[in-house]
Parts: C-alpha cells; sequence; structure tokens
C-alpha cells in the first residue's frame, strides 16, 4: 500500500514533460548547430545506406534481363518478375518499392547532411566543401541506379511535405550530371583531406583529391547514358579509369554482419555434393552460358557447375552463381572493368571506333579471348560491346538497363510460353498518391 | 472490484439495519437460510422487511434474526448470484428459506462506474458476464481469451496461433483502430493488465518480415482462468467511457476469487488430457507414374526407392504434426473468513505438450485475495498474483528462406525424401527445401519464460454514515511487473545455417515491462425523495504509468554445440525503451427511482505523454437511461416479469502509439564506424488520440418470472481520428508515416436469448443462444485509398486494404476482374456475417451434468497462402482433382487465395458426475463434502468449407487487423480431459 503514497500527492499537480524519444537522436536536432560529430555520423549514415537496395537491383532487374533466376521461397520471383501467365508487375511489391526505397533513403541522409553543414559553425569552408562535394557525389550515385531501375526519378525531395515532380530519364541524367559537376566543384576546394572517415571500401579514394577521381568515374557513366561521348572521355581522362591497368581497382561497398551492419546480398552459399543449395539459390539463365564464346573465362570464374540441375516453377537451371565468396565480400560501386567498357562505348558514341575495340579487346583478352574479328562498324561494335558488358557485369545491375537503353529487351528470351518481358519497374504506388 | 462492492453492501447493511432494529422490538423473525441445489447454508444474505429500512443479514450458518414493526409483512431475501426470494410473514415465525441460483442473473451487480456498480436489472448497456462456471466449468482452459469463445454476444475471438498457450485476438464489437490497439483494456482486480505480444528476434534467422510474424502468444496467457470469479466485457464506448482514453477497444474487467465467511473451504482439482491434431489435411495420393509427370524420371527412382525400401511414402504431416500433446492441471485452492477477513488461496500448475514434438507451455500460478475490514471506517482489499509461464512454441508462420517454418517446409518437402537422422545421429539434408523439418523440431529451440507480479490494492475509508449519505473514499492501486524472456537457438548445423551460411543463430530476449495505476475517488451515496431515489456522485482522479525495456542480443557462427550468445563471431544487440504516463479525472452521478428509471451522466478528461501535446485534456462524456417498465405501477401483465428500455451513449479514446510523435535518426554502421540514418517512419509532433462515439439502445424482456429472456442491443459507434500509419512517398526519405486521417464507424445487433426450459427436483435443463453481426465501414480518408502495411502481402498476393465507404476489413489485391485493366479489387471481408452461440446445460438427479457448447461462424473470408506453397512444392492433397489442377494453373493472385471461412464448431461439450452426499460420506465420512468427475473436451468437431487446418488463424498475430491471412500456421488442437474435482 506504501507504494501509492508517492503516487496520491503526485497527482495534485502533475504536469508531464516533453517527451524524447529514449531510442535514438531526433532529425530535427542535427538540423542546426550540429557538431562535427554528427556531421561525422551522417556521413557513415549515407555511405551505409548507400548498400540499400542492391539486392533487389541485382536480382530482381536481373531476373527481368534473363541474367539469372532466383529460386527461394518468394514466388514473385519466378512469376511477377517474368510475366508468367498474364501477371504483371506491381507498383507495391517488395521489388517495385525496395531499391526506390533504399536509395532514397540515402538521398535523404544526404539531403540532411547538405542542409546540416550549411547550418552549423563547427566546419571551416574546407571542411564543408568536402562534405558537400562527397554528399552530391552520393546523391549522383544513388539518382543513377534509380533512373537504371525506373527510368525516372524525382529530383526535389528535400522537403518531404513538397516533394517535387518525377522526371523522365533525360531530365533525370542532366541532374546527376550537375551534381557531378558540382560535387566537383566542392572537392577542388575541399583541402588536402576530408575531416571525416570513409570506410576501407574507399582506401586509396579517400581524400578531396582521390575521391574526385571517383567523381569524374560516375560523371563518364552518366555522359555515356546522356549519350554524350565526347564528355564522357573527358571525365573519365580525371578519374582512375586506365586501359592497362587492374581491372578491379575502383571504390566498393564493404559488408558486415554485426549490429547496424548489411552483409552481402547477393552472396548465396554454395552448393556442394554432399550439400546442395537447394533452397535459396541463384540460378545462371541457361542462355547466358549457351551465348558465351567459348573459352570465355568469367563464366567459371562468376558461376559454378551444381551438383544436380534443379527445377521451381516450370524453369530449371544447370548452374548457380558463384560472384561473391562470402557474405561480406565486397561489391564494386564502378570498378576499372566497367570503365574500360564506358570508355569503349564513349568512343563508339564519338565515332572512334578502333579505340572503341581496343579498349574492347582489353576486356576480351582479359577473359582468355583472342581479340575482336568482327566488323569494325557503329552496329557491330555495339553489339560487341552489349555483349561484353553482359560477361564483365552479370547479375551487377546492368543487363536490363543496357538492353532498355539501346531498345533490344524484345530480344530477351521466353522461357514459358505465356511469359513476358519487362525491362523497367515500375514507379512505387505511394509516389503516384 | 465487483465482490468488493457486495461486500461493502453488507457492511453498510449491518452498520445501518442495527440501529432501527435494536430500537423497536414488536416481533422476531429467525430462520435458516439455504442455497437450493445442495442444501448449504448461506451466509451473508440480506434480510429486509419491506418497505422500510430494517434489515439483517444471515451468519455463518445462514441463520437470521430480524425483528419486524408490524406484521403481517413481506421478508425480502437477497444475495449475490441468487433470485430474490419473498416470504410473507403473518407472525413471530422460524422460518426455512431456500435460495435458488439466479435465473437470470438480473440480481448480480454489474461494475459502471471506477467505484460504483448497479444491479443488471438496472444497467443501462448490454454488459455481457461470464461467470467462473461459464468460463472453466464445463471443461479445462489454458488461457482466458481462449476460454471465451461461444460465452459474449458482440466479440470476434481469433486463435493466432494452434500452439500451445494460445494467441489469440479479441475484437468487441469490430475493430476500432486501423494501426493502434484493437486489443481491449484488461483489468484485473483493478490492476491495469499488460496483454503484451512480445517478438523473440527469431525472424532474423527464418527472414519473416516482423515481429508480429513470429507467432508469440499474448501475455493474457499468465493469467489462470481458473482463479476468475467473473469477467464482464464493457463491449462499446457507451459502457467503457469511464475509461476514458484507454477504452476505445472495450475493456474486459476481471475479478478473480475472494474469500467467503464461514466454514475454510478445501478444494482440490485435477485434470489429465491431451492435444490432437484437429484436422489433417494428408496427403497427396502419388503414382510412379505422376512422380515422373510431375516431377522427373529422377524423382520417379526416389519415389520408387523409397516405396521398396518402406512400403510406404513418409507422412511428413504426421511426423511433425502428429504428436499426441499430455495435459495435466493440478489447482489447490481454500477460501474462508470471517466477519472481519476473509481470504482466497489459490495455486495451479498447468502443463501442456503440443502437437508438435518438443512444443508446450506450462505455468504455475499462485494467489492470495484477502478482505479485511479494519474497522467501520477503513477497510481494505489485497489480491496478490505471481506466476510463472513457459512455452516452446517451435517454428511456424511466414518465413523467408530460413528453413525454419514447418508450413513452408512440409509445403516443399516431397514424401518420399527420408530426412531421420542416422544411427549416428545426423540429420539428412532436405533436398526440397532449406530446412530438415524433423531436425527443426528435435533440435531448435524457440522458448519464452515470463515470470509475473500483479498487486492489487483497494482502500476504503469510509467518512460519512447517516441515514440519507454516505460518503467514501476509495484509494486503489495496482502494479503490474513482467519479466519476460525469450530464446531462439537455430543450431550451426541447420542446412540453411550451415558455413559459410550464417553459422547458426542464437537470440536472446531480456524484456521488462512495469505498470502502476492509481486511483483516488470520492463516492457519495444519496438517499433523496424519502428513500424513492438513490443517487451516486464519484468523482476522482486516475493516473497511469507504463515502462519498458527491451533487450535483444543476437548472434550467429556458433562455436560448435555451444548455445550461449556470447559463443558467437557476429552479435547484434537491440534495445527499446518506452515510457508513457496518462492523467485524468473523472466523474459521474448515477440517479435511480424506483428501479423504475435509472440513469446516470459522467465525464472524464484524460492527457497522455503519448500524445503530440501531453499536456492537452481530453474529454469523454457519458450518458445512459434505463427504463423498468415492469417496476411502474401501472404494469399487470404478471407474466412478462421485466421489460426494460435502455439507451446510453458515449465517448472513449486511444492514444497514438508509443513513438507517433517522433521522427528520429537510427544507427547503422559500415567498417566499424558509428553512423546515423533516417529509419523510414515520419512521426507526427501533433498527433491526436483516436476518439470513439457510441450509441447503444436496446431492451430486454423477461417473461415467466425470468424463466425466458431476451436481451436485444443495437449500436452505432464512430471512431474519429484514425491514426494511421500511411505510406508516403519514399522518394521523401520516409516511407510512411503515422497520423490522424480517418474515421469509421461500426454497427451491430447482439442478441441474447436465455431460457431455463425445465426446472424440477430430478431435470433442469438451461440454454442460451447468442447472435450477433457487425459490420464497419471506413467514413472518412484523407489519403487516397492504399494496403494496410504489415497486414497481408501487398496488393499482388492479397492484402488488407484501407478505403473510403468500404469494410475495413476487406481483402484486397490487384486484378483485372472485369477485362478494363488490373486495379485493387476486393475479394472478400475477414469480417463474419454473423456469428452465433448455443450453449445447453442439462442436470440429472442433481448428480449428473451434460453440457455443450456450439459456435457458428457465418461468412468471411481468409487469404489462404499456405496452399499456394504446397502448390508451388506440388504436394496439396487435391492436386489431382480437377479443383486441384485448375487452380494449379490459374494466375497467382488474391482471387485464388480468398477462401470462405465461415465454420460451425462444438467447441466445449462435458459430462461431470458428483457422487451424492450418502456415497460420500460412505466413502470418505465427512471430511470430504464433495466428489465430482467427469470427462470433457474442446474444439471436439468442425464443419467448414476452408481448406486449410483451421479458419481461424492470422499470420500477423493477433493486435492489428491482419486477423484472417494464413501461411503456415501451428495447426489447432483438438483436446480431451478427464477431471476430478474434490472439496474438504
Amino acid at each position: 500500500m506504501a507504494f501509492m503514497i508517492p503516487l496520491v500527492s503526485f497527482m495534485a499537480s502533475c504536469t508531464f514533460d516533453e517527451v524524447i524519444d529514449p531510442n535514438g537522436p531526433s532529425v530535427d536536432g542535427v538540423l542546426k548547430n550540429a557538431s562535427k560529430g554528427q556531421l561525422n555520423e551522417l556521413v557513415v549514415g549515407i555511405e551505409s545506406t548507400s548498400r540499400n537496395g542492391m539486392g533487389t537491383e541485382a536480382l530482381a532487374n536481373g531476373t527481368m534481363a534473363r541474367e539469372l533466376y532466383l529460386f527461394n521461397a518468394e514466388p514473385r520471383y519466378t512469376g511477377d518478375m517474368l510475366g508468367k501467365d498474364g501477371l504483371t508487375l506491381d507498383n507495391n511489391s517488395f521489388y517495385s518499392t525496395g531499391s526506390w526505397n533504399g536509395n532514397y533513403r540515402c538521398i535523404k541522409n544526404v539531403s540532411l547532411l547538405l542542409e546540416a553543414v550549411t547550418n552549423t559553425d563547427a566546419v571551416t569552408e574546407a571542411e564543408m566543401n568536402g562534405y558537400l562535394g562527397f554528399a552530391k557525389t552520393m546523391m549522383a550515385e544513388e539518382l543513377i541506379q534509380i533512373l537504371k531501375s525506373y527510368g525516372k526519378a524525382r529530383l526535389d525531395v528535400s522537403d518531404p511535405d513538397n516533394l517535387g515532380p518525377i522526371v523522365e530519364f533525360d531530365e533525370g541524367m542532366a541532374r546527376v550530371r550537375s551534381l557531378l559537376d558540382e560535387g566537383q566543384q566542392h572537392l577542388s576546394n575541399a583541402g588536402n583531406s576530408f575531416v571525416f572517415n570513409l570506410s576501407t571500401g574507399f582506401d586509396g579514394f579517400d581524400t578531396p583529391a582521390t575521391f574526385s577521381e571517383f567523381n569524374r568515374a560516375l560523371a563518364g557513366v552518366a555522359a555515356v547514358y546522356a549519350g554524350e561521348g565526347e564528355a564522357a572521355l573527358t571525365a573519365l581522362s580525371n578519374s582512375y579509369f586506365d586501359l592497362t591497368g587492374d581491372l578491379e581497382i575502383g571504390p566498393k561497398h564493404i559488408f558486415g554482419l554485426g549490429g547496424g551492419d548489411q552483409s552481402n546480398p547477393v552472396f548465396r552459399v554454395p552448393s556442394t555434393v554432399d550439400k546442395p543449395n537447394n533452397g535459396d539459390q541463384i540460378i545462371v539463365h541457361n542462355t547466358w552460358l549457351a551465348d558465351a564464346e567459348n573459352g570465355d573465362t568469367r563464366v567459371a570464374e562468376k558461376t559454378a557447375l551444381r551438383p544436380n540441375p534443379t527445377t521451381q516453377d516450370d524453369l530449371s537451371g544447370t548452374h548457380e552463381a558463384l560472384l561473391y565468396e562470402s557474405d561480406t565480400s565486397p561489391i564494386d560501386f564502378l570498378r576499372n572493368e566497367e570503365l574500360i567498357l564506358v570508355y569503349a562505348e564513349a568512343n563508339i558514341l564519338a565515332n572512334n571506333l578502333q579505340d572503341a575495340e581496343d579498349a574492347l579487346n582489353v576486356i576480351r583478352n582479359s577473359a582468355s579471348l583472342p581479340d575482336y574479328t568482327g566488323a569494325q562498324t557503329v552496329e557491330a561494335l555495339t553489339t560487341e560491346l552489349l555483349k561484353q558488358r553482359r560477361y564483365s557485369l552479370w547479375a551487377e545491375n546492368h543487363r536490363m538497363f543496357d538492353l532498355r537503353r539501346y531498345g533490344l529487351s524484345n530480344t530477351l528470351p521466353i522461357d514459358r510460353a505465356g511469359d513476358q518481358v519487362f525491362n523497367i519497374m515500375p514507379i512505387p504506388l505511394p509516389e503516384n498518391n | 472490484m465487483k465482490m468488493k462492492q457486495s461486500f461493502l453492501k453488507s457492511v453498510f447493511f449491518i452498520t445501518f439495519s442495527a440501529i432501527p432494529f435494536l430500537l423497536a422490538a414488536q416481533g422476531g423473525v429467525t430462520g435458516n437460510v439455504t442455497e437450493a441445489s445442495e442444501g448449504l447454508p448461506l451466509p451473508g444474505v440480506n434480510v429486509v422487511v419491506k418497505g422500510t429500512m430494517t434489515g439483517t443479514t444471515t451468519d455463518f450458518d445462514g441463520n437470521f434474526d430480524i425483528n419486524v414493526g408490524s406484521f403481517p409483512a413481506t421478508l425480502v431475501f437477497s444475495s449475490l448470484g441468487y433470485a430474490n426470494t419473498e416470504v410473507r410473514v403473518t407472525g413471530v415465525t422460524n422460518l426455512n428459506v431456500s435460495m435458488e441460483e439466479s435465473a437470470t442473473g438480473l440480481e448480480e451487480v454489474v461494475v459502471t462506474g471506477l467505484a460504483s456498480s448497479v444491479k443488471r436489472e438496472n444497467l443501462a448497456n448490454a454488459v455481457a458476464t461470464v461467470s467462473a462456471d461459464e468460463l472453466v466449468g464445463t471443461t479445462s482452459q489454458s488461457t482466458v481469451d481462449g476460454a471465451l469463445y461461444g460465452k459474449i454476444p458482440g466479440v470476434n475471438i481469433t486463435s493466432t496461433s494452434g500452439a500451445p498457450g494460445g494467441g489469440f485476438a479479441l475484437r468487441l464489437r469490430g475493430i476500432s483502430s486501423i494501426n493502434g490497439n484493437n486489443q481491449p483494456l484488461i483489468i484485473v482486480d483493478g490492476v491495469y493488465y499488460n496483454n503484451v505480444e512480445i517478438p523473440s528476434g527469431l525472424r532474423f534467422a527464418s527472414g519473416a518480415n516482423r515481429g508480429n510474424e513470429e507467432n508469440s502468444g499474448n501475455r493474457l496467457a499468465d493469467l489462470d482462468p481458473n482463479d476468475i470469479q467473473n469477467i464482464e466485457v464493457l463491449k462499446g464506448s457507451s459502457a467503457a467511457a469511464i475509461y476514458g482514453q484507454r477504452g476505445n477497444a472495450g475493456v474486459v474487467i476481471i475479478t478473480t476469487k475472494r474469500g467467503k465467511t464461514g466454514k475454510t473451504k478445501i478444494s482440490f482439482s485435477q485434470d489429465v488430457g491431451m492435444n490432437k491434431i484437429a484436422n489433417r489435411l494428408g496427403i497427396r495420393p502419388w503414382t510412379a507414374d505422376k512422380v515422373e509427370t510431375v516431377f522427373n524420371a529422377a524423382e520417379r527412382a526416389k519415389f520408387e526407392a523409397t516405396i521398396a525400401e518402406n512400403g510406404e511414402l513418409y507422412d511428413f504431416e504426421d511426423i511433425i504434426y502428429g504428436d499426441t500433446g499430455f495435459i495435466t492441471e493440478t489447482r489447490l485452492s481454500a477460501t474462508g473468513g470471517n466477519d472481519k477477513t476473509k481470504f482466497y488461496l489459490g495455486g495451479s500448475y498447468r502443463d501442456e505438450g503440443g502437437i508438435i514434438k518438443n512444443t508446450g507451455f506450462d505455468r504455475f500460478s499462485l494467489r492470495t485475495n484477502i478482505d479485511h475490514r479494519i474497522s467501520d471506517v477503513f477497510d481494505f482489499t489485497s489480491t496478490t498474483s505471481y506466476s510463472r509461464s513457459n512455452a516452446s512454441r517451435s517454428f511456424t508462420g511466414n518465413e523467408n528462406d530460413g528453413g525454419l517454418s514447418y508450413g513452408y517446409t512440409l509445403a516443399f518437402t516431397r514424401p518420399w525424401v527420408n530426412l531421420f537422422p542416422d544411427a549416428n545421429g545426423n540429420y539428412p539434408v532436405n533436398p526440397n527445401y532449406s530446412g530438415n523439418p524433423i531436425f527443426v523440431r528435435d533440435k531448435a529451440l524457440n522458448d519464452d519464460s515470463n515470470d509475473r507480479l500483479v498487486q492489487g490494492i483497494t482502500l476504503n475509508t469510509n467518512i460519512l454514515n447517516t441515514d440519507k449519505d454516505r460518503i467514501k473514499i476509495v484509494t486503489s492501486g495496482g502494479l503490474d511487473y513482467l519479466a519476460n524472456q525469450t530464446y531462439v537457438y537455430v543450431p550451426e548445423t541447420h542446412q540453411a545455417q550451415v558455413q559459410p551460411g550464417p553459422g547458426g543463430f542464437i537470440s536472446v530476449g531480456k524484456n521488462n515491462f512495469t505498470q502502476l495505476n492509481t486511483q483516488l475517488i470520492g463516492v457519495w451515496n444519496r438517499e433523496a425523495m424519502e428513500g424513492d431515489l438513490d443517487l451516486t456522485t464519484q468523482v476522482g482522479t486516475a493516473y497511469l504509468y507504463q515502462k519498458s525495456n527491451l533487450v535483444n542480443s543476437r548472434g550467429s557462427l556458433l562455436a560448435a554445440g555451444q548455445t550461449s550468445v556470447d559463443q558467437s563471431v557476429n552479435q547484434v544487440i537491440d534495445q527499446f525503451r518506452s515510457e508513457e504516463k496518462d492523467f485524468g479525472y473523472f466523474g459521474q452521478v448515477e440517479g435511480n427511482y424506483k428501479d423504475q428509471i435509472i440513469a446516470t451522466v459522467g465525464y472524464r478528461v484524460d492527457k497522455s505523454t503519448r500524445n503530440g501535446d501531453p499536456n492537452k485534456f481530453y474529454g469523454f462524456p457519458k450518458a445512459s437511461l434505463a427504463l423498468n417498465m415492469a417496476n411502474f405501477d401501472f404494469w399487470t401483465m404478471e407474466s412478462v416479469s421485466q421489460l426494460k428500455l435502455r439507451a446510453a451513449y458515449g465517448e472513449t479514446g486511444s492514444p497514438a502509439n508509443y513513438g507517433s510523435t517522433f521522427t528520429s535518426l537510427g544507427a547503422n554502421n559500415i567498417g566499424g564506424n558509428i553512423g546515423q540514418s533516417v529509419v523510414g517512419s515520419k512521426g507526427d509532433a501533433l498527433v491526436k488520440p483516436e476518439t470513439a462515439s457510441e450509441l447503444e439502445f436496446g431492451f430486454d424482456v423477461g417473461i415467466f418470472n425470468n424463466k425466458l429472456s431476451l436481451e436485444a442491443t443495437y449500436y452505432d459507434k464512430k471512431v474519429k481520428d484514425l491514426i494511421l500509419t500511411r505510406a508516403l512517398p519514399s522518394s521523401s526519405g520516409f516511407t510512411q508515416e503515422t497520423t490522424n486521417l480517418g474515421d469509421l464507424k461500426n454497427s451491430g445487433v447482439e442478441l441474447a436469448l436465455k431460457a431455463f426450459v425445465f426446472d424440477n427436483e430430478n431435470f433442469k435443463w438451461n440454454s442460451a443462444v447468442q447472435w450477433y453481426r457487425n459490420r464497419s465501414e471506413v467514413t472518412r480518408l484523407e489519403v487516397p485509398a492504399f494496403p494496410q502495411p504489415g497486414a497481408g502481402f501487398g496488393l499482388g498476393l492479397g492484402t488488407f486494404f484501407i478505403q473510403e465507404g468500404q469494410s475495413a476489413t476487406q481483402l484486397v489485391g490487384n486484378l483485372n476482374l472485369d477485362g478494363t485493366g488490373t486495379k485493387p479489387t476486393k475479394v472478400g471481408d475477414v469480417e463474419p456475417d454473423f456469428q452465433m452461440a448455443w450453449s445447453n446445460n442439462f442436470t440429472f438427479f442433481r448428480q449428473l451434468d451434460f453440457s455443450f457448447l456450439f459456435q457458428w461462424k457465418n461468412g468471411g473470408e481468409n487469404l489462404n497462402l499456405s496452399t499456394y506453397l504446397s502448390d508451388l512444392g506440388q504436394v496439396t492433397p487435391d492436386l489431382d482433382t480437377p479443383e486441384g489442377q485448375a487452380r494449379l494453373a490459374s494466375t497467382a493472385n488474391a482471387v485464388r487465395f480468398v477462401e470462405p471461412a465461415g465454420y460451425l464448431r462444438l467447441r466445449e461439450a462435458a459430462i461431470h458426475y458428483s457422487l451424492s452426499q450418502n456415497t460420500v460420506e460412505n466413502l470418505f465420512g465427512s471430511t470430504v463434502e464433495g466428489v465430482k468427475f467427469g470427462l470433457s473436451g474442446k474444439n471436439l468437431f468442425t464443419i467448414t468449407d476452408y481448406s486449410s487446418y483451421d479458419p481461424e488463424v492470422s499470420v500477423n498475430g493477433g493486435s492489428g487487423l491482419s486477423t484472417g491471412i494464413e501461411v503456415g500456421p501451428f495447426p489447432s488442437a483438438r483436446q480431451f480431459f478427464f477431471s476430478l474435482n474434490v472439496n474438504f
């Protein structure tokens, strides 16, 4: 009974204090007078959330582009995404919302950093430029992913109550390019080092000067996607693109298994003879194997023959994915191998066909294939380019977009009578509201 | 609280009636009162000379002595639970009065204020009361909510899991919230009782989408149903208004057993029973040819090898769900007391095995309830209970590639695959799915344990007692402390975990919940108009404090065979804390004019830290009127003993879910650096509570001395400012926001008919029929229609869909039925068309009892995604029928999955035999008072068109509006019991 006595007296005069979330800092709290520590936490948040949506981008877009099947408990991978029996893509399912939500979560963190860093006295001008250059480059990187999956993007998103319109691809890519240019400007005024730490995934790209090379690499990609070969070549010349260099060079998304971290979403447990993984596995589309040139070492590097063939929902395959060694293996943002292909594409666009062919040969040779012997025409080299991209960048969210931008999606195979090809994700339902 | 009141009344009666009766000495009547069924003496019966204030109560042996002013006079005998009896006396005499148990319950008192009650006869609301006998008298019950089926008009109960220890969703008069709480407020002896559903973190191993897919039970399971004296259910806002902003989903007021003055009684009970799967789906009739057609030649070879070796296929349904779970329950209680102190002591232990091996539920419960009168001024009641309950629930429900949930493994596992361990204990890899269900059953754990202390205390201070005025102060408080622990263990040798997979998984949850509530109430009773008008006025304050701290530690990549979370490489810790406070004032005036006109008005204001403005008060008025036509002087129809017209209006509220006001950042990291990111949900710093207003009216008729009674009620309940989670354009960085966005209404009809068909020495037959229906409609929605997050699996497979002008519980999928394009299209509604219950109780020769309870849910649909999974796995039993083939060939959308979910179920049936007094005396002498034993069962049979295990199902637990969606549930069980009860 005694425990009631203080409460009875309390009840006589009862005013509740303002309620504060005990479980996390408030958004409004970082927007004004943020400390350097708070800004740096947002930087880490941006790098961390730039991994959002990568699984969907690789696996759903890869399924739609007939690079692979995902055989698991989720029936929509073999249903909706392949347009089985009249099924269509749903604008409110995980595959259509996942990468959009994930990428825009990262962009929101970028917006918070952009606002926070301009509303604090805790940083010098050069430090502020470092934050801004990093933030704008990362925002552009995320917007590229959105445009590849959805063909459209919403650009003005900093005020959640007053969002800008969803724009078409060209306008979106123009914004990507201007963001990258602004970012480069900031980086060039950011001094010799950042005041924030990036993860080891950015080793070699973690100063304003070297991060700027990543910025320019993205600018090259964006220029090619905008159809501007010369601009792409200019951008690449200021990046870490190296025709004779290590193909693997470039910043990486790294993964971990601790709390708040993310694991590699494209890794699946490899099958062994005693323990074939039949539960959740990325199965290689048969045509990717069948269409490979004899001796292309990328096939054996990226995939493995399963101990047993597998079938689900009337689809079957003999090989499974072997892209990553473990669930903490890194995934590239943009490696030199892709830059060489971007360089080749830029040269095709700019009509420097010999340079394009030379670049493609670098890729072919790296896969133990002999030099290209086909015609040196824009059309033939474009076909070869798309083929090399298909094998070099398999299951890395390129094929669907490549076929779409070249108008070739209708060339994809139909595995089951009644299947359909979709080459673009529907904009998530809540965006239309 | 109800018993408290009757106790108080007795006290008042003794105090008041003693004075006049000492002064007058015209003539004494003495006598003895017994109860009719067993002839035992009845203590505490009020005896009043009709039309006067003269009265007394019977002593422990049922004896009374009363002075009557002038003869002839009529003595009125009344006691809780018994029909009033009137005896006309013409002179000094000695009477033997036998009181029948109340036929209709009209005399029982029902709580209508926070410190007052009225006789049911005078009640203006349809308040349902469930007695101890109705609750647990027929068969053994493991949880309170699971024992209420068919016993309350207007309730919709859905079992969310067949696991022992339950998981139940209780809905009173439809849903009252889309996104917030729909489980009623539960008050046990004045203590706000936590009915939380606590997630275990197993989703991090199974890949389930959210905590509510983890198949946890709700914590009402910690309360032993056998301790309960009665349950009152305030179904709507008009009855629950005095509970203010916690009353929106209705209030369930539970009163536990109290001591009775008189000889100390000891009661011992033992139940022995079993759980068996209620409904088997069976196995697809395979032939070698069919195996080859469906799969391929290699599978045919495996099939033939298995047939050659075993002569039959493996029936995995039987292997996993076919266990017999043994149930034992032992109870011992003692009650007794004198005129100052009364006590009830109860202890019980229930141990229940499930239909899946290694699953089960056990509960140890201790209770001490004490009523003590300190003086004429002070008395108090203390209720104390401690319970410890443990459950092993194994793995069912939704998952994504965890290889754990049996619903998934069995849907894909082909019956010619041997999954039993070899002689060395090595379990084979399941070639058809990511887990071996026999391994999971034997080696993986999903356990929880709950230590719970609930203490209630009420102190009454009678500060004024005059002929006309009585004033008392009621100070009450309650404490509910729950320490919950969850433990999930998936060995590193589990197929989906084997390295380089996650390498095993452990999740340890330590969750504490503390609730504290206090009330301070002044109650003033006044008799006005020379006793014709009774006025009861109360004013008070109420305070509620709730605090929780949930810590979940998880580890993966385990050391071989180790079961502690620190024996892991990758460790994650989550913590969630909450603290909330409510404070309110209330006042209420009840007036009763000669039991003819009974009117109540009241008002409560509440504030809560869960609202946007924690210091803003919200008001909740109430008013009600009951007219007892049969009590008016003009009433002459003798056969109609009661005709009451009643109407009630009231408002209640429900504050926003904890955290709705916050827009916060969440921690994340990469490469060992700590980072902050928006978490996706945007709060509303101005959020208001949801508020409901309800108008209820109806009539009660009793004829032939209430041998036949009908209670009819119509209600119309409007909920406004619904707090909804709506999807935001996620390009804003936020995927959802929670704010006040809509209104809905529920309207319905409830009918309850009771009949005492036969009532004589050798044969009694009571029968009761209930019929009720509810219809909901979303009447305002400020945003376009949207699929409710976390209640379904998107418009592709089917989901709950919030849409203006439509039922709040409709099921919708993206379909193109009319050929005009794909759009969200309604395929069903989980709300039943109506529900009905029919209970019967027969007593032969006072010794043999036979009772049964049928429950019928008519209409309502479910989305059955379990069959979709087994169709994908090609193992659905009916796949060789034309219907099965047609289904298999049809598009995977909501039309394919929706199924009618109505059913008729024999919910309870029992036959009990009591040894006669003579036999008991011959066998045991005078130490034993009574022996009763019998057989009973629960869920004995079900008639339904639903194709899966049980039309009662919810993959998303019990709290939201998500009941009726099925993905691999824990199948329901049928229970049988032998019971023995001995009273000393």
